[in-house]
């Protein structure tokens, strides 16, 4: 049964009917409010392995492939499953591309060689202890005040400060990038929209123009002194990586955090079992990360081909759901339960498989951890406050309106 | 025991180096490319497979020992 049925939706002639489920995903989502998780994971006990959903928000169809399985020879075969683009430089009527998502192999690789280097495990370790800083002055700030809303007191800032840092600019401008994220990802307004992107354009292309007059080693001169093919490389190469770090380490981070904080808020045991355990954290958050998972990506079919049941035709569009990749019960037993002691939670796919893997996982990881870590330590027990909560679903899934409460310590814990 | 890398289908995720950081060392991309056979030594063997078992690629593949021919 489903909440969502579409009234006439158009399905085209070469989608077989019985593989056709007639919602939107994202609203049946989240339609389901805080159980959103439950209600995906109990699509896979009533759909085929790949079915098609005729509407996804205001995008066109596509076939839903939602077996671990699958979604990885997908995501491994980028001649066959292209990435389908963004369409915030078409939203401008420009041309330039994220870098390196938005480049497929073979060209990809070399891309990819200059951002991993700057990502990669040992250089996270490095960053580590100024992601701490930044969590915990903002954690000070609400401590004694027995309460906080999570998203604008904590989650927005959290990632917004680490990105300047990594970047090298004055953190005084979060407040600007706070504001600019939000309207970006949370606009239904495309006017609204078009507006923050070109001022986060206006603000980098700035910041390029000064660091190629004034050599730095900062983020954005290291990619200026950088080669492709034996060039350097072009601005709009320089902004679509910046562009790509900016969008793809704010809204994620943060909307990761809302998910996870609400959880712990409802399930206490847990939370003190961390409070108790905090050496068990980072195995937490990978488990965290398998059953809360955000990002829903798509790719575009390069050519008819048939894909299990399914037959795909040249310029179909396909649903890369990492939520319901990582709730498949073929992988995760009772994928619905979060099991902190999950041996094998961290095969999942929140960061995706293939060579686009979210080449900021490493950090993504770090500050989710640190950020867990450090609460517990500042903030005695929290519960959800009485206030109704909102999931969000799309591209990037959230938890809007939430506040998280606690009896407050005089002067402040730790 | 060894194991085997298909080093060119290494995306980066360097869970088998979470996994056991000394069976699985990285590059400076952080990437497991630095040998396709990985030799196993004695007594190390659980946290080998441990390191398989994380890659969420399923690009490593254990190669046990052949037992020892009776003479």
């Amino acid at each position: 049964m489903t909440t969502t049925e579409l009234a006439a939706a158009e399905i085209p002639a070469h989608v077989p009917l019985h593989l056709v489920q007639n919602y939107d995903l994202w609203a049946e989502i989240a339609a389901a409010g805080v159980d959103g998780y439950q209600r995906a994971a109990a699509i896979h006990q009533e759909t085929p392995p790949i079915f098609y959903v005729p509407r996804l928000g205001y995008l066109p169809g596509a076939w839903v492939p939602r077996r671990a399985e699958d979604l990885r020879r997908i995501l491994q075969d980028t001649d066959t499953f292209c990435n389908a683009a963004i369409p915030f430089a078409q939203m401008l009527g420009e041309n330039w591309q994220l870098i390196p998502l938005e480049i497929d192999p073979p060209h990809h690789a070399k891309y990819r060689a200059l951002v991993n280097a700057l990502f990669s495990p040992k250089r996270v370790e490095e960053l580590a202890q100024s992601v701490r800083d930044h969590a915990a002055q903002l954690i000070d700030r609400f401590a004694a005040r027995g309460y906080a809303d999570f998203n604008e007191d904590f989650a927005n800032w959290y990632p917004t400060l680490i990105f300047l840092r990594l970047m090298r600019w004055p953190t005084e401008e979060a407040a600007t990038f706070v504001r600019w994220t939000h309207t970006m990802t949370k606009s239904m307004d495309m006017q609204e929209v078009a507006g923050a992107v070109m001022q986060v354009r206006d603000y980098l292309r700035a910041r390029i123009a000064e660091r190629r007059k004034t050599p730095g080693d900062d983020f954005t001169g290291y990619l200026i002194s950088s080669q492709v093919d034996g060039r350097p490389l072009t601005d709009d190469e320089v902004f679509g990586f910046c562009f790509l770090v900016f969008l793809g380490g704010l809204d994620t981070v943060a909307s990761s955090l809302g998910l996870h904080f609400m959880h712990l808020a409802r399930n206490p045991e847990q939370q003190a079992d961390l409070r108790a355990h905090p050496e068990k954290i980072p195995q937490a958050v990978e488990e965290l990360l398998r059953a809360y998972s955000i990002v829903n990506m798509r790719r575009v079919v390069t050519r008819d081909v048939q894909f299990g049941d399914a037959p795909m035709r040249a310029g179909d569009f396909v649903l890369i759901s990492t939520e319901l990749g990582n709730l498949d019960p073929e992988v995760f037993a009772s994928p619905a339960q979060v099991d902190f002691n999950r041996p094998d939670a961290s095969l999942h796919m929140a960061f995706a498989y293939g060579p686009h893997r979210c080449v900021g996982s490493h950090l993504a990881r770090r500050e989710l951890a640190i950020a867990i870590e450090l609460w517990l330590k500042k903030i005695p027990p929290f519960r959800m406050a009485d206030k109704p909560i909102q999931l969000r679903t799309g591209g990037v899934f959230s938890v809007d309106g939430l506040r998280l409460e606690w009896d407050p310590v005089p002067g402040g814990a730790a | 025991m060894k194991i085997l890398v298909k080093t060119d289908a290494c995306v980066g995720h360097a869970q088998c180096h979470r996994a056991a950081p000394t069976l699985f060392p990285l590059d400076d991309s952080g990437y497991n490319t630095l040998a396709e056979v990985i030799q196993v030594p004695p007594g190390q063997e659980e946290a080998a497979r441990r390191g398989v078992r994380a890659c969420p690629e399923r690009i490593l593949t254990i190669v046990e020992d052949e037992a020892p021919a009776s003479p």
